[in-house]
This record gives C-alpha cells, structure tokens and sequence, in this order.
C-alpha cells in the first residue's frame, strides 16, 4: 500500500499502453503480433479492466487468455504462454482473420501514411532499395481482413538533422505498402476491395492520438499533456485535420500503472521507446 | 512417402538431402525452436543459393545469409524484434542485392502451402489487394468469385523442396513429437518434398505414442538425434533461449561482415566439426545447464534474460 501512495506520475510507456487499451472492445478476438511489447501490455491491462470478456490471442505462441508471470524480450517464449486457456495454430488464427471473426489487431510501420497505409518492407530511392525492413509477418493479411486496426507508433518525433532534413514517421507516401489502411496510395477506397472489415480506426504515437475522418484521412483526436498541435504538426509530413473536440489524452489510474509495472518488471517496453522519452513523465490528478 | 524402418542417420549425412538452389522451409519461429544445429552442418557443408520461405524468424536465416549460403529470401518476418532490433546479416545481404527480396504474408504462405497440401493449383484469398505484394509477386493473380462476383487473389501452390525442422523427440521411423507452439512446421511437414529433423531425443515408439505424435513418419525422410540442436534459440521445456550467446553473436554481426566471419562464423561453425564440439566452444555442460534451470526460479527465468 506504501507503494501506491508513491505513484505520482506516469510514464510515456504507460500513457501508450493504456491509450491502446481503450482501443480494444469488450468480447472481441484480438491478437498481437510479435516485436510489440507495448500492445502485449495493453491487451492483458484492457482484460484485466473493462474487457474482461476478450479473447486475448498472444502473438507467435498463439496461446489464449495466457497469464504471463513476465514480459520477455522475444515473444515465442515460453513465459508469454503460461496459463493458457486453449491453443490456436497458425491456420487456425489467420482462418478466424479471414473469416471475418478477428475484431481487432495492432500494427506499425516504418512508414505510416495519411490512410493509415505502412511499410515495414523495404526503403527505396528511385525505385533502389536502400533499407531492407524486418517485414510485415503477417500484418499485409491482418490489415485487409481484421475488423479494426490500432495502429501505434513510439517514433513519430522526427527531430532534423544537421542539415534541417527530417527522416519522418508519419509520411505523405510509403516507399512500398506493406500493409493496407484506408485508401491506396492512388486514392482507391478500401471499399472497392472485397474486404468485408473496416480498416485502422487509431494511430496512438508518442505525440498524440489520430483517428480517420469519413474519407479515410488521419485527424488529430488528441495530445498529451507536454505535446501540442504545433509540435504534432512539425513532426508530420502531411498536412492533417484536427478534431473540433480535441482533447488532452487520459493518463491510467494507479492501478493500471501498478499492473504494468508488475508484469514487466524488465521494462522490455521502453526499448520501443526512444531514450529520452524514456524520461517523459506526466504527473497524475489528484496524486 | 518414406517407409523405411529406420530413418536415423548423422548430422552429417542429415544435410546432404538439401541440394544447391532448394527452396528451403524452416521450422520453429523467431527465439523458439529453431534447427541451428542442422543449418550450422549446411554451412559446413557449403550448401548455397537456397531460397527461404517462412513466417517470422530471427537468426536462423540470419546466420545463413551471414555465410552467404542464401540466394532468394521469401520470409515474411526476419528480425531479433524489441530485443536487439534489426536482423544485420539478412540486411546487409539484401541490400547490397547478394540475397534477392521476395517478401511473402504469413496467411498468404499458409494458403500456398495448403494449396500444395490439398494437390491444388492455387488457393484463393481476399487480402493482399491494395498492397505493394502485388508487384512484388507477379505470380499473384486476381479473379472475380464465379459465386459472388468478387474479385479475389489467387496465390500458387508452394511446395518446398526440403523442411528442415528441430523437434523434441522422434522414434526411429521417424514419428516425431513436438511440445509446445508448432508455429508452421506441421503445414512445411505436409507441403514439402523432403522432411529433415533434429530432435533432442530418439526414443522407443511406445514412449512416443505416448506423448502423442504431432507428424507422422511418413512424411519424414531422415532424422538425427542432436541434444540442444536448437541452441542458441529455445527448446522448452529441455532450454531456454539463450540471450547471452545471441548478443555475442549480434555483436560480431553489428561490426561487419569481416567482424562475423572472424568472431562468429569461425570459432562458433567452421571451426567445429561437428555438434559436439560446437557445443563445447559456447561453454559447454556448464552453460547449458543454466539454460535447463530456467524453472528452477522466476528470478532465475529473468536472470537469463538480463
């Protein structure tokens, strides 16, 4: 109890991970992939609070409903499995992606365009390849046939370099489209697709949070308490709307900070972010 | 369909089923269960211009492309994810266009492999449409559904010359057993031409009835026994991933190819002739053992992970 009255702030980590949260729908099959700790946090603190009825596929073991002891730093670890309720096998969860029954899955890229297109392929220049991306797994499948789609980011910030020039996250064009948002990077609507699933509907970056207008465009929903439109807009290639509501994000309660930190007592989580905002910090109301 | 009695043979004899220029399927994923053991004895032997189709893998492929043994990567996934990031070899090698990018989707892969299952042509999908996979693979192509005037993709069957795969236990005909998450290696078990395994154990068929057979023999062409054949990744419940030995390898790696070759590539496959004695230069018993206690703790579990 002594611990929780020394809770006075929360991190940038634990902003990110509670905002992705509230992404996630009671009663739904959702599924992270692999390489993403701060979703893997978020699906077991959404469980634990108002989604008590979701059904929580871990990425790569795709064990479900797991009570991992500890968060690891690879993903098909043993440890993320523990506990279990059942087991899926990788046809089985890409048949349930298919089939139209996944409600919800996370995905990011290198890229991030204005339709929520990504690549986490490849970085070309005339059309050469200069940066070879891990790849998308299975997220070019995911994004066409999962119901909604969070998409997060820890490295929107795209400070410029010694001659002014920023490398930026959220870019007019992705180099090559990995995995499908909106609209193609010709304009096409999803829509004109067979798709039967409706596209991201979120991108929760380390500087605010946007959702897609009617058209399918990225708009700023909301910031963070040391963020603003301006800086968002700085750190943006493309040019966005902002919401007429436009909010400050909720910070997570101490009880929510006091689950995360108990699950990743390793803050594997903080190596998505980068080193300074590992010190960001927001002070909590009341606290 | 392979009948003989007894599939048992050497890691050395193991490989010589990969031929130069196979399409190659790896089994396990990403830190877990992984055929080191299997793919150290193909660099060994020389065995090159493979072309690599999977879902989501870390250093398995990696260290092949570090030994120049790859020529088409159609992975869907090649990285060390949050822990050590970006996949250096498989990076290097693609981009100075030594290994030639095919990039593939993990349902897109299940598909054509179900294809080559199922004796089809093709299998049909609804995703992929909209994305750069398209030009990618010029192989992909689109129908409209004769049933709901759809347009769909349809992917070709893919039928690997060789899976090679690392299981826990098999019999001498060649059941194997595998505990925990398959990921793909059932479906590569089924789709591909040749099967070749390491396991930790080979045990009496009765004992391996047992624990349940998760791949019947028939599918599988030879088998070698090799204990810890998938370090440095993980074989639970026998070992844990071994992160130490992963960052020493991503180190060498992060200095160059020069630096892999030298720091890595030498003392750790060339210079072991075999299992054993690769065994012995990352530290032998002694280190294996701290990889076999993982359940000893939790403390002990995240000590291997610091």
């Amino acid at each position: 109890m002594n611990d929780k009255a020394k809770i006075q702030t929360c991190t940038l980590g634990e902003l990110m991970i509670y905002q992705i949260a509230l992404s996630i729908e009671d009663g739904i099959l959702a599924f992270h992939g692999f390489g993403s700790p701060l979703v893997q946090l978020a699906l077991h603190l959404a469980k634990r609070n108002h989604a008590p009825r979701l059904i929580l596929v871990a990425g790569a073991t795709y064990g479900i409903n797991p009570t991992p002891p500890f968060l690891t730093p690879t993903t098909n670890d043993f440890a993320m499995n523990r506990g279990a309720e059942c087991h899926l096998d990788i046809e089985e969860l890409f048949d349930l992606a298919a089939s139209g029954r996944m409600g919800r899955m996370f995905l990011s890229g290198l890229q991030i365009d204005k339709w929520g297109n990504m690549n986490v392929t490849r970085m070309e220049k005339n059309g050469k390849l200069t940066l070879k991306l891990p790849g998308g797994g299975g997220g070019c499948n995911l994004s066409c046939d999962t119901d909604r789609i969070t998409i997060w980011t820890a490295a929107h910030r795209a400070p410029p370099d010694d001659q002014g020039r920023r490398r930026y996250r959220l870019v007019e064009r992705c180099d090559f489209v990995t995995s499908m948002g909106h609209r193609t990077t010709e304009s096409i609507h999803r829509s004109r697709m067979s798709f039967r699933r409706q596209g991201p509907d979120c991108i929760i970056t380390d500087l605010g949070i946007f959702d897609f207008n009617k058209d399918g465009h990225a708009q700023l929903r909301a910031v963070y308490p040391d963020t603003s439109v301006e800086l968002v807009a700085e750190n943006t290639e493309f040019d966005f709307p902002v919401a007429e509501n436009l909010t400050t994000a909720d910070l997570p309660d101490i009880e929510m900070i006091e689950f995360i930190r108990r699950m990743d007592p390793m803050k594997i989580h903080q190596r998505e972010l980068r080193q300074a905002d590992r010190q960001r910090d927001f002070q909590l109301s009341g606290a | 369909m392979y009948t003989q009695d007894d599939k048992r043979c050497t890691l050395g004899d193991l490989v010589t089923h990969v031929q130069t220029g196979d399409c190659v399927a790896i089994g396990g994923g990403l830190s877990w269960r992984e055929p080191m053991a299997a793919l150290r004895e193909l660099i060994r032997q020389d065995i090159k211009g493979l072309k690599l189709i999977g879902s989501a893998h870390g250093i398995d492929v990696d260290l092949l492309c570090g030994a120049g043994v790859v020529a088409v990567s159609a992975e869907s996934y090649v990285g060390f994810e949050q822990d050590f990031g970006m996949a250096i070899n498989y990076r290097r090698a693609c981009e100075a266009g030594l290994v030639k990018v095919e990039d593939n989707c993990c349902y897109t892969l299940v598909q054509q492999l179900r294809a080559a299952i199922s004796g089809l042509p093709f299998m049909p999908i609804r995703s992929v449409q909209g994305t750069d996979f398209m030009q990618l693979h010029p192989e992909f192509k689109t129908m409209t559904c004769p049933f709901t005037g759809e347009q769909l993709v349809l992917v070709p069957a893919l039928k690997p010359d060789v899976a090679i795969l690392h299981a826990h236990y098999a019999d001498q005909h060649g059941n194997l057993h595998i505990e925990g998450p398959p990921v793909a290696d059932i479906l590569f078990a089924k789709a591909s031409a040749k099967v070749i395994v390491t396991v930790e154990e080979i045990i009496p068929h009765e004992e391996l009835a047992q624990k349940g057979v998760t791949i019947p023999y028939f599918y599988v062409t030879a088998i070698s026994e090799a204990p810890y054949g998938a370090h440095p990744t993980s074989c639970y419940p026998f070992y844990a991933y071994d992160r130490k030995h992963t960052a020493c390898y991503y180190q060498a790696a992060k200095q160059g190819a020069d630096s892999f070759h030298k720091n890595y590539l030498h003392p750790f496959v060339y210079n072991c002739k075999d299992h054993d004695t690769y065994i012995e230069a990352i530290g032998g018993k002694a280190r294996l053992a701290r990889l076999e206690q993982w359940d000893a703790s939790m403390e002990q579990w995240m000590k291997l992970y610091e």
